[in-house]
């Protein structure tokens, strides 16, 4: 009798009823391939991996639970009621019914993913720790050109417009509580981080350049996604607004700033109408007046006056949440954490001048999350580049024509820097016209990595300085050199640090013999030429270096000889990680080392 | 000319009566009755003269015809008198009438398939129907009130609100939330530190790798914010990540998050284990061949070593000094001294011989009973040769006097590689790997007899060795180590090794443990009490172990491998049979050179010091102390 057979009557069981493939899923739900992918985005269905691969290793595996659970979606039934009502509209257009066909077009059915959210996830905790794939997304496609793209790629503007407002709604919530706490600047783009209800999310936002759109990859897909991330989005900078009592959606958006002046004049006569409404405008356009950084030309008078009218319309409503807001703002304080307390001052009592070429987007969302003032080069400006009271402006250009001396011309880098350090770092490498110092990663760990570059010590040392402590100086070890081999033996310290002990005591004791040896020749007055003497004490101290070497090597090769087979070969699987990162670090070390003796010749 | 029924055009035609013959009204004042249903009178007749005058005057009169039914004078048209000539004529009465029009098919002439529906068509047709009515009033009405919206688009409502509002309690499904992205190092940085970025030999090394090595970034400078361009796989790599998010099989996989010093067992310190050898102490030069095998005396004052190079020297262990040289022209393939300290003789096997030397170190009386004992022996093997059924014939071993060295010489018939005496020092075994049914032979030193083992031996025999203190013999093969009772002459116990191939066995002095070395570098451990796998397998070296041995009184074994090292373990056996044997390695002993790929050849332990010998290839005999 062969292994697979199962008597008759008798149900499947085990993996092979546990799991189906991916064909076979697809028939079960009688849906094309791409309502499937599109089933299995919005819900989160992924496959599984099955221990007993029934029907081959080249499948793909899903859990019939997931199958079934999405067999009782009811946005499966949705979805055949619109390709249904697809088929209406194209029998009506094909009978050139053309009425038929257009007020069938105009009543689609469409579908919403807020109870999918709702489903996937249960908690606003959850949803927070889902974020960062959905921010840089969103982002990635308010970056995109917001053009009408070939019919192939067939991504509408108004979706990037909408991934702009929400992407800028997020950046406003995160910027004016106080909410962002690292940075960084790569070849990427710019990651940034915020600890929104103690979870850390973190997001890429590309360079504010034109991004290359390949022609392999699928935007089908990639818009499934976007439908979802931009729901949610939607969902979460709701709730966050509603933490703070603000109204969302907010009135203001990108449009209305495009017309710089307008909004000028129009908050300055909010001004004049009431503080409150003012300050809550701000605060709610706080994202929109910073995303002047296109100009449509296009846009109309009227369209801005029907605006203005909605806002007029709009803002009387928000002024008690406004004021609610404002005292919730001023409770808040004691609750916050100190870190918030730490990044909100961070910038107090500056004034930043943002120049032409520099990322505005990107430092209007920082300055002001770290509690500056900021401004720019343009229209809808809140201060001019002549005011007296700006300390800092940011210019990225390798000379400066007219400068004020009241302020400190630097490089954009210095804030990221200083954002990244939580102090307000010396101006002096930033300073424009140079080369900035590195700009170092606050996603690494630098002791469990263990490689510190030379700028993260100095960071270090500053940060201590502005905390007023006093470290050690580098090199001087606290660590007592005893004698590392007993350490060893001990199992007290490492192999490595031990070798590196050993070195350190070995040359500190050949110094010391040295200079006593050349004392006791200067007693005696002769000149001897030691060049021999140090030869043979080199030799002596790599011989003890290898001695060591050996000893360390022998006490791990013992103690490995007792392991059982299995535990041996853990360790030795472990022991690879340990080696790659070993040779990683060496290697920095070596360049590191080349770099400074080219320097120095 | 319009076609048209006379009768039917003519207004005058006021009889109604029908089809009836005229005789019923012959008698009656009228001829029939008109439409209304009124009389209509009969006229009163012309008399036949006025009528014929009528005619004579009137040369259209021919025209005129009596109507009986009417009873009118119709005047014939001419029209109508054409229309009779063409009758009389026997043509039809219309001159446009065609007799023989073309043929239309105004109807096919096939049968057809359905037949044509002849139901006469309903009633409701005609009647406009009552329920579209309502439903017209209905929409009106609904229409007016507002309830039905005459094509007005649908409103976009706002679809975002408070979702998470309540604390709801959703059942939760089990779901594996993704692995969040990795975060970027300091090399992804637009202006990293100098040493993240590769030389210009190392790009050019990674375009030689394979393209799943190569790495998938490659850091790189820029001096200011404004010149970092747009990154070209921005999108590609989102996408990447979705692909990753909907496609990948997740699984959550058990992480071991340990600190890997945790996995090393704990060890009693080795300061507790002491004394053991650590340090070399002495060197003993003067072979110019590798020193195969080592012995020391039972005293613990002398050891004796034999080279590839012909020589047996006994050495003075404290001093280094060699004592005594022999010149055995062939290479020395074992020696071993007589455990007891009466007889200081040596057995040698050097090719196919075994020579048992009188090395003369002991007092005069004692080198006298060896001295007679190795003369009365080249008697006796003349003498006595196959006195018992066991004892060999002389043609596979024969006994006899070597002058040259003042020994007894026992010629095999196949070279014996190892000799090993019982602890009694009258008996020894010698061992012809290739000597089949009579590889292991047993010799009586004292009646110079030569017996077979009387056990089928199962695999090329590698080393042999006499239990400590019971008469019980070991014989071990590549694979197997076999236990034989002496006396009863059985097997008792079949050792699987598990190994590739045994090199050597030694005994522990307890005698219920025994340790192989293995040509894989393993060192397995037996306790015979357990069961016949090893309890314990040691890994240690990674090229073959030479030799295992002992400590006769020290809890120490050790092993001497190819690699040049030998490892000096703590090995304690119990005496209370619950405990288990307490391993612990204690050292590596270094210093040999390789020569040949060959290190250490042999090693030995002191008798009573917790010294070590070892042998090596590179000719020298190391003497380890504590």
């Amino acid at each position: 009798m062969p292994k697979h057979y199962r008597p008759p009557g008798k149900k499947k069981e085990g993996n092979a009823a546990k799991y189906v493939t991916r064909s076979q899923a697809v028939k079960y739900l009688q849906v094309s391939l791409s309502v499937f992918r599109k089933l299995c985005i919005l819900k989160g269905v992924f496959p599984r991996d099955p221990k007993k691969k029934v029907k081959g290793s080249h499948h793909t595996y899903y859990h019939m639970k997931d199958i079934l659970f999405l067999k009782h979606e009811p946005l499966l039934e949705k979805l055949r009621e619109m390709r249904a009502y697809e088929k209406k509209v194209k029998k009506a257009q094909s009978k050139k019914n053309r009425d038929l066909a257009e007020r069938l077009l105009s009543r689609k059915p469409s579908y919403t993913l807020d109870r999918l959210i709702g489903e996937r996830y249960p908690k606003f905790i959850d949803a927070l720790r889902d974020l960062d794939d959905c921010l840089s997304m969103v982002h990635l496609f308010a970056a995109l050109p917001a053009i009408q793209r070939v019919e192939r790629e067939n991504i509408q503007v108004d979706r990037i417009h909408n991934c702009r407002r929400l992407s800028h709604e997020w950046q406003a919530y995160i910027s004016r509580t106080h909410k962002l706490r690292k940075t960084f600047i790569s070849v990427k783009g710019i990651y940034y981080q915020a600890e929104v209800e103690g979870q850390k999310v973190t997001w890429l936002t590309p360079h504010a350049l034109q991004q290359v759109l390949p022609d392999d990859v699928d935007f089908k897909v990639m818009l499934t996604f976007l439908e979802f991330y931009e729901t949610l989005l939607a969902f979460v900078n709701f709730k966050l607004y509603h933490s703070i009592n603000v109204k969302y959606p907010p009135i203001l958006d990108s449009r209305l700033e495009a017309l710089a002046a307008d909004l000028y004049a129009l908050s300055r006569y909010f001004d004049a109408n009431s503080k409150a409404s003012k300050l809550d405008s701000e605060d709610i356009g706080l994202s929109g007046s910073q995303q002047v950084e296109e100009k449509h030309e296009e846009t109309k008078l009227e369209e801005s006056e029907l605006r203005l009218a909605q806002l007029q319309h709009q803002l009387p409503s928000n002024e008690p949440g406004a004021l609610m807001h404002l005292i919730g703002d001023a409770e808040g304080n004691e609750e916050e954490d100190t870190n918030t307390r730490e990044c909100r001052s961070l910038f107090k009592n500056m004034k930043f001048f943002l120049s032409r070429e520099v990322p505005r987007e990107s430092l209007l969302f920082i300055i002001p999350a770290f509690g500056g003032l900021v401004s720019w080069e343009g229209e809808g400006a809140p201060f001019n580049e002549s005011d007296q009271s700006i300390t800092h402006q940011i210019v990225d250009r390798p000379t400066q024509k007219h400068t004020f001396l009241s302020r400190a011309y630097l490089q954009p880098q210095w804030v990221y820097d200083c954002v990244n350090a939580r102090i307000v770092l010396p101006t002096d490498d930033y300073l424009v016209g140079r080369i900035p110092p590195p700009h170092l990663s606050p996603f690494v760990d630098n002791e469990a990595e263990g490689y510190v570059p030379e700028y993260a010590e100095t960071i270090k040392r500053l940060q201590a300085a502005a905390r007023k402590e006093v470290l050690p100086m580098p090199g001087v070890g606290t660590e007592d050199l005893a004698d590392p081999q007993t350490l060893l033996v001990e199992g007290i310290i490492d192999r490595a640090e031990a070798i590196e002990a050993a070195e350190k005591k070995k040359k500190m004791s050949i110094l010391q013999k040295q200079y006593h040896d050349e004392l006791k020749l200067e007693l005696q007055g002769t000149q001897y030429p030691s060049i021999v003497d140090t030869v043979k004490q080199n030799d002596a101290v790599e011989e003890s270096l290898s001695n060591l070497l050996q000893i360390t090597e022998d006490a791990d090769n013992m103690s490995k000889v007792v392991m059982p087979r299995r535990k041996r070969k853990l360790y030795e699987a472990m022991q690879i990680g340990k080696q790659r990162k070993r040779a990683h670090v060496h290697l920095l070390k070596e360049r590191k080392e080349k770099i400074d003796a080219a320097k120095k010749s | 000319m319009a076609e048209s029924d006379s009768s039917e055009d003519e207004v005058a035609a006021h009889n109604t009566v029908g089809n009836v013959p005229f005789e019923w009204y012959k008698d009656e004042e009228h001829i029939g009755y008109d439409i209304a249903g009124k009389k209509i009178k009969k006229k009163v007749r012309e008399d036949k003269l006025d009528s014929f005058l009528a005619s004579a005057d009137n040369s259209e009169n021919w025209r005129k015809i009596y109507d009986e039914y009417n009873d009118e004078i119709v005047e014939l048209t001419k029209e109508e008198t054409r229309m009779i000539r063409r009758v009389l004529k026997g043509m039809a009465p219309h001159p446009e009438f065609d007799p023989y029009p073309t043929a239309v098919d105004w109807v096919t002439i096939d049968k057809a398939e359905h037949p044509f529906p002849d139901a006469p068509e309903p009633k409701r047709r005609f009647v406009p129907s009552k329920w579209e009515s309502k439903m017209i009033v209905r929409l009106v009405r609904g229409i007016r009130k507002g309830l039905i919206k005459v094509d007005d688009k649908p409103k976009e409502e706002n679809r975002v609100y408070l979702l998470w509002g309540d604390d709801r309690n959703l059942t939760e499904r089990h779901h594996i939330p993704p692995p969040k992205p990795k975060l970027p190092g300091h090399e992804e940085s637009y202006n990293p530190s100098l040493e993240y970025i590769p030389t210009a030999e190392e790009v050019k090394k990674y375009e030689l790798m394979y393209e799943e090595d190569r790495p998938k970034f490659i850091p790189k400078r820029f001096t200011s914010m404004r010149s970092v361009p747009a990154y070209d796989k921005a999108v590609r790599e989102s996408f990447d990540r979705c692909l990753d998010l909907y496609l990948c099989p997740r699984t959550q996989k058990k992480r071991i998050n340990i600190d890997p010093e945790s996995l090393k067992p704990k060890l009693p310190s080795r300061k507790d284990l002491k004394p053991y050898p650590t340090t070399c102490y002495l060197e003993y030069k003067g072979h110019k061949g590798p020193v195969v095998s080592i012995s020391t005396d039972s005293t613990g004052q002398w050891i004796a070593s034999g080279s590839n190079d012909g020589t047996v020297r006994v050495w003075e262990v404290e001093s280094g000094r060699c004592f005594r040289v022999w010149e055995l022209g062939e290479a020395v393939q074992h020696v071993a001294w007589n455990p007891s300290p009466e007889l200081p003789v040596l057995a040698v096997s050097v090719g196919q011989d075994v020579f048992l030397l009188n090395t003369g170190l002991g007092n005069d009386e004692e080198n006298r009973r060896v001295d007679d004992l190795l003369h009365v022996e080249s008697h006796m093997a003349h003498n006595e040769p196959g006195a018992s059924e066991a004892i060999i014939s002389e043609t596979i071993v024969k006994w006899s006097r070597d002058d040259n060295h003042g020994a007894i010489r026992l010629n095999h018939y196949k070279t014996v590689s190892s000799v090993e005496w019982h602890r009694k020092g009258d008996y020894f075994s010698t061992l012809m790997p290739y000597g089949e049914s009579k590889a292991v032979l047993v010799h009586q030193l004292s009646k110079g007899l030569t017996q077979r083992i009387p056990f089928k031996l199962h695999g090329l025999p590698v080393s042999t060795a006499f239990h400590p203190t019971r008469s019980i013999f070991f014989i071990s093969t590549k694979k197997n180590v076999r236990i034989y009772d002496l006396l009863k002459q059985r097997l008792i116990k079949k050792l699987e090794t598990g190994v590739r191939e045994v090199s050597s066995i030694a005994i522990h002095p307890g005698g219920d443990n025994v340790i192989v070395g293995s040509k894989d570098g393993k060192l397995c451990w037996f306790d015979m009490d357990l069961s016949s796998q090893p309890y314990r397998v040691l890994n240690c070296h990674p090229k073959d172990i030479t030799r295992v041995a002992f400590h006769r009184s020290y809890p120490l074994f050790a092993s001497s491998s190819d690699d040049c090292t030998a490892y000096v373990f703590h090995g304690m056996v119990y005496s209370d049979l619950n405990q288990n044997p307490l391993i612990v390695p204690l050292e590596i002993l270094r210093g040999h050179a390789s020569v040949n790929g060959r290190g250490v050849l042999d090693c030995k332990f002191h008798p009573r010091q917790p010294w070590l010998f070892t042998a090596g290839a590179d000719s020298v005999i190391k003497l380890y102390c504590h």
